[in-house]
């Protein structure tokens, strides 16, 4: 309040002697209450939990005016903490909503008040940056409108019918179970996105040596998104209607603005229109140089303006919202009337892009752009999977297409297809953003890194619980250059700040808060830290970020009334962001039962595999191996085991190894040393050597996609054991396995996997 | 391997089983859904159908579908919608145009709920939001068909195709011909004097060669009379004067064009995007 009697003693002269020539300056504030509550839904067919606020999924709208001030209390009813953060906002450190970055987890029972000034205007959004709740339900829009005397005003563009508008996905699964089943290489979420590009479909497709070469150089089956949903939302709904803006029916000739959120977990959102071209109008809160499109990708988190227009009386036109892998979407239809359809995008060529990435794959797990110079979305390598750009899989073989892959535009879709799709470098700010000249400058290089197979994410090979906050001078510039040398897109976003984007507008280039690094570009910002605190760079992949793709920018030594302690919450945070996950797999099969168990974060593993029979003959063994994941693709594994195993031979019946060793005992409990290293073709060899000497190396490879349910797998080693498996997947925790296993002979069971 | 074969058995049973279980909860609809023939009342049901879920009925000759489908799984909207993205409208949605355009002839039914405007040029170009000015503008500026034939061969040179190309220049020089010079203002007469012998040389001799390196050549001072035409001649929409560096040798070459993004009719796809935006003419 004091901060407040303040202003208004200082500026109720100034605005008086101001007021002959504008309007009043109100220095109001604008309160809402946000109350937190479990609830259940039903988007996709099945009740399951989510998190509600104020009795609504999405959260309620905010709008604000620029100069208002914002007072939000948030009431946690809750089980857990919670938090919020107001994306995109310019605050002070202490309001950003990071929970042991910038302030105490919001307890469960407890309230909080955010209270910060508003000195931007432009759509953003807001979510919970606690866990995995942003899955949930927790994102809302958040509205900072232009004063109607403000100078950037923009006739025809600012003084339009605005919706604004977040986009989700729903997933039925629980988003922790999500976490884990990537972490563990599950593929049921390809299956299901019919995706798994197993060696049949290769095959079927005349791409048998594409998929060959792709399992040589290392690779899992990829997909441009990794997560399966269930439905797509706009505002919370998969299709509705706008038929009204504030009263006022829509009618031909309209214009109206949309006021986009990618509120999406891990879903880009191909946005289109079917009235026309779309205009961009701005981007992440700030305003561009309108830009027409016919279509436009919407990352992770970033927000656009944009206008369109309703050409015909008695239609009402679909806006269509498709996530990147085309599997999902969602409808808004503008106008009223008979609803005139858009198309839907055309299913991706996956082979295409599996021969795109072995191309750009070196043996050692390093991408190779071959000399292209790739920066700012212009050059999407994804366009080889797009059949509305490179034509349908089937007729691409006909024509020979032998001068276009040297082409430097092979890539390029706005060169190589009739439609326009915007990139980085077509944006284009309304004015000068260029930073002050005297200002030092601090140049930093990130290279973003990270492995499919394990679901690692890092920045310079190291995840955030691996790396201390990164010193900044208040004042300083910040020029950022980052590589992504991971193959994955990354969304990546900074919190506090909005930064220019090097995109070759010069003086005019565009500012933003969240740059989309599609793999192999390299991108430059650049930003002034005049604002100090801990602030937050990650990546907006809610997945990615939990797998630990985040830094931290420590401006100045600011002191947090909420966090007496930064070190022990750091440490807090740290931790967090590393939380090691479990896996357990058996087979209860007619000869035994085969299974193992495994606890992981992103660097150390723990895992224990067991062989027990029905009978003394077949034995009992268990082994238990714990070891480091080293390097970035982590390939490499040292480790120290246990073994254990009991059988009974019956008389004078050895074992004797390749080497000669041999291994009298019935019961045998063993320590060892060894290493387990990814051969290409995905084959794991594995070498230990046990405290009485004896030597064993084995071969296996498990899950060889034959088909898109059928996997295949085999094991042999130096004790002359070996094993074949061939399994049937039903389901994401269930399938139907037949072995053959030297010890224990032939096995049909039902495999459980958690 | 017995006991996999059981198994097997035991599960194809089972989904034969699935598979011929009628629709519960039943609900039926009749509405019209617009379409001609056979072929596509075959393509309606088919994209209709969901097994377990809905089924649908089309008559060809009366134009009405009846529906039946599982209230408790599905809608109205749903099956309609589906059959819409089919290619076939219905009075509650209106399919793609491209979809409806790729129909087979036979199936190229009247699309009478498709508001006038739009239904009418809607093959040629897509999206031009404008197309009743354009059309309004073609009454009173005989010079747009001058500039949209111009276009339309610029976009051939785009796309390397040289027999196209050849035709799009016949249909200028038909345009030039019959422009009627009295009708244009003071400025445009003016300018039409100087350059209609030029254009319609130029033009003629594209329309004379398939040889795309020819065309190109002729492209060059086409496009530079047809810029002095431009300048003078008020135009609706922005038009693009654009300069790629490389062509006509290493001397430049420019081209008119409606877009502001490049596209290069000098190289086509080998150096697309090629070039700057030098003069925005509006």
């Amino acid at each position: 309040m004091d901060i407040q009697n303040l202003f208004q003693k200082k500026l109720l002269p100034i605005a008086l002697l101001l007021l002959a020539t504008t309007s009043l300056f109100a220095q109001k504030v604008v309160r809402y209450d946000l109350y937190v509550t479990d609830t259940l839904v039903n988007y996709a067919g099945k009740e399951k939990r989510a998190i509600a606020v104020n009795g609504q999924i999405p959260m309620p709208t905010l709008t604000f005016t620029e100069g208002d001030t914002a007072e939000i209390v948030v009431h946690n009813q809750l089980k857990e903490s919670t938090s919020l953060h107001w994306h995109g906002v310019f605050l002070p450190n202490k309001e950003d909503g990071v929970p042991w970055l910038t302030q105490k987890p919001i307890e469960a029972g407890t309230s909080f008040t955010y209270r910060f000034p508003i000195i931007q205007h432009g759509t953003h959004w807001y979510h919970s940056h606690s866990g995995l709740q942003e899955q949930i339900g927790m994102y809302g829009s958040f509205i900072m409108k232009k004063r109607d005397d403000d100078k950037t005003f923009r006739k025809g563009i600012d003084d339009l019918a605005t919706v604004p508008i977040i986009i989700s996905e729903w997933t039925n699964l629980n988003p922790d179970n999500i976490n884990r089943m990537l972490h563990n290489a599950n593929d049921w979420a390809a299956i299901k996105k019919n995706a798994t590009q197993s060696y049949a479909e290769a095959i079927r497709e005349g791409h048998f040596k594409t998929k060959l070469t792709n399992e040589w150089k290392r690779m899992l089956a990829m997909d441009v998104s990794d997560v399966y949903y269930d439905k797509i939302l706009i505002n919370g709904n998969h299709t509705s209607d706008l038929k009204t803006i504030d009263g006022k029916i829509l009618k031909a000739g309209d214009k109206v603005r949309l006021r986009i959120s990618n509120g999406g977990a891990s879903s880009y959102f191909w946005l289109r229109y079917a009235g026309g071209k779309i205009t961009v109008v701005a981007n992440d809160g700030n305003d561009v140089e309108p830009v027409e499109v016919d279509r436009l990708i919407i990352a992770v988190s970033e927000t656009y303006d944009i206008v369109v227009t309703i050409p015909d009386e008695g239609v009402s036109y679909e806006f269509l919202a498709t996530t990147e892998d085309r599997t999902q979407s969602a409808s808004y239809f503008i106008g009223n009337g008979i609803k005139q359809l858009i198309s839907p995008l055309p299913k991706l060529k996956y082979f295409e892009g599996m021969k795109m990435m072995n191309d750009m794959m070196k043996m050692n797990g390093d991408l190779d752009d071959m000399g292209m110079k790739m920066s700012l979305n212009q050059m999407d390598m994804n366009v080889v999977m797009y059949p509305e750009i490179t034509g349908d899989a089937k007729q691409k073989q006909d024509h020979s297409q032998h001068n276009m892959d040297d082409a430097p535009h092979r890539y390029d879709a706005n060169a190589l297809g009739e439609i326009t799709t915007l990139n980085y470098a077509m944006l284009q700010s309304p004015h000068n953003t260029t930073l002050p000249k005297d200002a030092p400058v601090k140049e930093l290089k990130f290279t973003l890194t990270g492995n499919m197979n394990r679901y690692v994410w890092s920045m310079d090979n190291r995840v955030f619980s691996e790396t201390d906050k990164i010193p900044v001078k208040k004042g300083e510039v910040l020029r950022i250059t980052i590589y992504n040398n991971s193959m994955m897109r990354h969304p990546m976003h900074l919190h506090g700040f909005d930064f220019r984007v090097i995109n070759g507008k010069g003086e005019y280039s565009p500012l933003k808060n969240v740059l989309d690094i599609m793999p192999m570009e390299t991108n430059t910002i650049e930003f002034l830290a005049n604002e100090e605190g801990d602030w937050f760079f990650h990546c907006h992949i809610l997945y990615h970020m939990m797998g630990g793709m985040n830094r931290v920018f420590a401006v100045d030594d600011y002191q947090n009334p909420y966090l007496p302690n930064k070190k022990q919450a750091y440490n807090k945070l740290q931790r967090e962001s590393n939380m090691p996950h479990i896996m357990v797999q058996n087979d209860f099969a007619t000869n035994g039962n085969d299974g193992e168990a495994m606890v992981q974060n992103a660097r150390w593993s723990l895992g224990t595999e067991w062989r027990l029979g029905y009978n003394d003959m077949h034995g009992y063994e268990v082994e238990t191996h714990f070891g480091r994941y080293i390097g970035k693709m982590q390939w490499f594994m040292p480790f120290v085991g246990f073994d254990y195993r009991y059988r009974k031979m019956g008389m004078d019946e050895h074992e004797t190894n390749l080497f000669g060793q041999k291994n009298k005992k019935d019961t045998r409990s063993a320590f060892s040393l060894g290493f387990m290293y990814t051969l290409p073709m995905l084959v794991n060899f594995q070498a230990e050597v046990y405290h009485d000497g004896i030597v064993r190396l084995s071969l296996m490879r498990e899950d060889i996609p034959i088909s898109k349910r059928i996997r295949a797998g085999f094991m042999v080693n130096t004790d002359k054991e070996y094993m074949a498996e061939l399994s049937y997947v039903l389901n994401k925790n269930m399938g139907i396995r037949t072995h053959y296993d030297s010890d224990m002979g032939f096995g049909v069971g039902l495999s459980l996997s958690y | 391997m017995n006991s996999l074969r059981y198994l097997l058995t035991a599960l194809i049973i089972l989904s034969f089983g699935v598979s011929n279980a009628q629709i519960k909860n039943s609900k039926t609809e009749t509405l019209k859904i617009y379409g001609n023939c056979e072929m596509c009342e075959s393509t309606i049901e088919k994209a209709g159908n969901l097994k377990k879920v809905a089924s649908v009925d089309w008559n060809k000759d009366t134009k009405i579908a009846t529906l039946t489908y599982d209230a408790t799984k599905t809608n109205q909207d749903e099956i309609l919608k589906r059959i819409a993205l089919a290619g076939y409208d219905s009075d509650k949605f209106l399919a793609p145009n491209d979809v409806y355009a790729k129909l087979p002839e036979c199936c190229q039914y009247e699309r009478v709920n498709k508001p006038v405007s739009k239904a009418a040029p809607k093959t040629e170009t897509h999206d031009h939001s404008n197309h009743t000015a354009t059309i309004k503008k073609q009454e009173t500026n005989q010079l747009n068909t001058v500039f949209e034939s111009y276009f339309a061969l610029k976009d051939a040179l785009v796309k390397t195709d040289g027999n196209t190309a050849s035709a799009k220049a016949k249909n200028l020089s038909i345009a030039i011909s019959a422009v009627k010079m009295e009708t244009l203002t003071t400025d445009e007469h003016n300018i039409w004097m100087k350059v209609m012998k030029d254009l319609l040389f130029y033009t003629e001799h594209i329309s004379d060669t398939k040889d795309i390196g020819h065309q190109r050549d002729h492209f060059m001072s086409l496009s530079k009379n047809m810029y002095e035409l431009i300048k003078v001649s008020k135009s609706e929409t922005p038009v693009y004067y654009q300069h790629c560096p490389m062509a006509n040798d290493g001397k430049g070459a420019n081209w008119l064009s409606k877009e502001n993004a490049i596209k290069n009719p000098y190289y086509g796809s080998q150096m697309l995007t090629c070039g700057s935006t030098v003069e925005t003419i509006k």
